[in-house]
């Protein structure tokens, strides 16, 4: 049976994962829409 | 910069997981309630670099007035609030299990509300302003002031009064006082949480920009 550590541990783990796949997610649009505009950057 | 947001992934996996399972939890303590400082630590250390990043960005807008330093500011700010609610949060569980009570109104937490205060007040001048020149002069002179008054509730004011708070990292000792597998944790924390800060600043920078170059075009 799992226990509340592991059951903390594994919650965490799920929500870093999930915020990451997110974040790279997002840069890549953010990149692809950068080069479409001309390069956006300052 | 690619391969570190590739690697920051597994690694900030790793060191969560090593939080709760590695080292042993600190004497003294209630249960596991020790290894909320893998969090609680970080939060409240991001929170200050981007209080810190705001000013410094603050300043640049005032010397070049470019929309780009103020959109750096602004951001900081954003996810200086985000991380301080999240020092906040981490803080209250770790007070409910040890002190009993999830809020006490001891001078750390206290403190923090007064920060929380202080930059949501920023956040509102930003919505209260529609004139992005005029925006950005009075946000940069308020993120300086309020980059000034930081450090005091952050670093001063706790270690004045008398707090239960435990002894901070830098304490009067001049030691840190942790095991190898904790400071191994602790330190793996506090460098992953800045990482994914400065990730996260860069992002919501690049969609600032974006937003700021479509407006211009329509």
């Amino acid at each position: 049976m799992m226990t509340a550590l592991g059951f903390v541990a594994a919650a965490n783990a799920v929500i870093w994962i999930g915020l990451w796949i997110y974040l790279m997610r997002l840069d890549s649009r953010l990149s692809v829409e950068e080069a479409r505009s001309g390069g956006t950057k300052n | 910069m690619k391969a570190l947001k590739w690697l920051l992934g597994p690694y900030l996996l790793a060191v969560i997981l090593a939080a709760f399972f590695w080292p042993q939890p600190a004497k003294g303590f209630i249960g596991e309630s020790s290894r909320i400082v893998f969090f609680h630590v970080p939060m409240a250390w991001a929170a200050t670099i981007a209080f810190v990043v705001a000013a410094i960005y603050s300043i640049a807008h005032l010397a070049r007035r470019s929309p780009e330093s103020d959109e750096a500011a602004a951001s900081a700010v954003r996810l200086g609030f985000l991380y301080s609610i999240l020092a906040t949060i981490t803080g209250s569980i770790f007070a409910g299990v040890m002190w009993g009570s999830y809020w006490n109104w001891d001078p750390r937490e206290t403190s923090i509300v007064m920060l929380l205060f202080l930059y949501a007040a920023y956040l509102f001048l930003r919505g209260a302003i529609s004139d992005p020149e005029r925006r950005g002069v009075f946000c940069a002179v308020y993120a300086l002031f309020s980059g000034f008054v930081m450090p005091f509730l952050v670093f001063v004011i706790p270690r004045v009064a008398t707090s239960l708070h435990p002894q901070t990292i830098i304490n009067p000792q001049g030691k840190i006082l942790m095991d190898t597998p904790t400071r191994a944790v602790f330190f793996g924390a506090l460098a992953g949480f800045t990482g994914l800060f400065f990730w996260m600043w860069d992002v919501d920078r690049r969609l600032e920009r974006m937003k700021r170059h479509r407006a211009a075009l329509e």
